[in-house]
């Protein structure tokens, strides 16, 4: 794709809670930005977030087996501590979570690593653990966001944008798709997006307008 | 029989292993080294407030990573001990010098630990608060923190006393420097 038209536009909002609708708030902070051409990109926590899909730990009554097993996880993984392993098991239950975390040590025997993530469901690998959402959220464990491909047609459909797609990208240079309308490319995106141009939780920007995407992409299909 | 008596025994042992290892790993366990830290000091004087500011290190000696969920100061100064003056008292990290009274919750890896600066601020109930504080008493502050980590959540607390000598000596010093600043201008 030729990077050279395509612009990134983050979008600085106030702090978004459950209170808000996701769609309105993209709408009222940046629907003058947002072009035919355009994909809009949002982050999956907020999204989340906006869908009251949190919890505090004080909330939550750990079991025997999210004991045991947070025991089991690196400590910077989001279930290594007990309330961590705790939504997780109660997002994908836990003969899941059990018997992925059983697979999962046998896969580290014979060399296989990431075999529990890969089993245990996707909320498993999207929960983010208290100190993982900036505050007031910094104290609760964030799940996944629910139906994001559904989120994001919405999305498209609301402002009249190219695309639109909910990703979860980091500062360690990892960056996913996890909701995404028709005709774009997750992976591209990702690859976009990977540098982080949501920036860091202080800087309020869970939104981000890749301008001229459709563009770009007739661009580098004619070349 | 041999069948299950060797299966009981195989059992035992997972369960005795996983004991052994759960005992080894152990959990996150944090201090706040209230004998460690600084003297207060004056922060700001005006005519009925006084702010003073110490530091306190923490640390996480555990075996574990830990969260500091919450940390929050807990001044002791009865009405019926000392009715002078109203107190504030709030904390913040070092490295995020907050001044809105928030904690976010923060992750210290095992073996290491930070600092906070502990402010406390006196507003005289009547005139000005060099008076107030001239009969001024020793005043217990709990920092009370919430740690989260391999166990359950938790509520901790460790207690200093912010003496009335102290208060004194900050004063006195504050205004010592205030007028040679004064004199130098």
């Amino acid at each position: 794709m030729t990077e050279q038209v395509l612009e990134l536009i983050p979008v600085r909002t106030r702090i978004l809670t459950e209170k808000n609708n996701i769609i309105d708030v993209i709408e009222q902070y940046a629907k003058n930005d947002i072009g035919p051409y355009d994909i809009v990109s949002v982050a999956e926590s907020v999204v989340a977030i906006t869908q009251g899909r949190f919890v505090r730990p004080e909330e939550l009554t750990p079991s025997w087996l999210a004991r045991l097993l947070c025991r089991f996880v690196p400590q910077k993984g989001s279930l290594s501590s007990v309330y961590g392993m705790q939504t997780a098991i109660n997002a994908e239950g836990s003969w899941r979570v059990a018997w992925s975390m059983f697979l999962g040590m046998l896969g580290k025997l014979v060399g296989k690593n990431g075999l529990f993530y890969q089993l245990a469901g996707e909320q498993a690998a999207l929960i983010d653990d208290v100190t993982g959402t900036m505050p007031p959220f910094d104290k609760c464990i964030v799940y996944g966001p629910d139906d994001p491909n559904g989120v994001a047609q919405a999305i498209k459909e609301r402002l009249g944008c190219y695309g639109a797609v909910v990703a979860d990208v980091n500062d360690l240079k990892r960056a996913a798709v996890l909701g995404v309308t028709q005709g774009v490319d997750p992976k591209e995106v990702a690859r976009i997006l990977i540098d982080n141009p949501f920036g860091n939780a202080s800087q309020k920007t869970p939104i981000v307008i890749i301008k001229n995407y459709a563009l770009a992409a007739r661009k580098a299909a004619t070349e | 029989m041999e069948f299950l008596v060797g299966l009981l025994i195989v059992m035992l042992v997972v369960v005795v292993a996983i004991w052994l290892f759960l005992a080894k790993q152990g959990d996150a366990h944090f201090r706040f080294i209230v004998v460690q830290r600084t003297d207060f000091t004056l922060k700001e004087l005006s005519e009925n407030t006084a702010t003073f500011i110490c530091t306190i290190p923490f640390i996480n000696n555990g075996t574990q990573d830990g969260t500091l969920m919450d940390v929050y100061p807990r001044h002791l100064l009865p009405c019926e001990q000392f009715d002078a003056v109203d107190v504030d008292s709030r904390l913040t990290l070092d490295s995020a010098n907050r001044n809105d009274g928030y904690w976010e919750a923060y992750i210290v890896p095992k073996g290491t630990g930070g600092a906070i600066y502990l402010t406390v601020k006196f507003t005289a109930k009547s005139g000005d608060i060099m008076t107030a504080l001239k009969d001024m008493v020793d005043m217990p502050i709990d920092i009370v923190f919430q740690v989260v980590a391999r166990s359950p959540w938790y509520i901790d607390k460790n207690r200093l006393v912010m003496t009335a000598g102290e208060i004194d000596n900050a004063l006195a010093a504050g205004q010592q420097a205030a007028a040679r600043q004064g004199e130098e201008i």
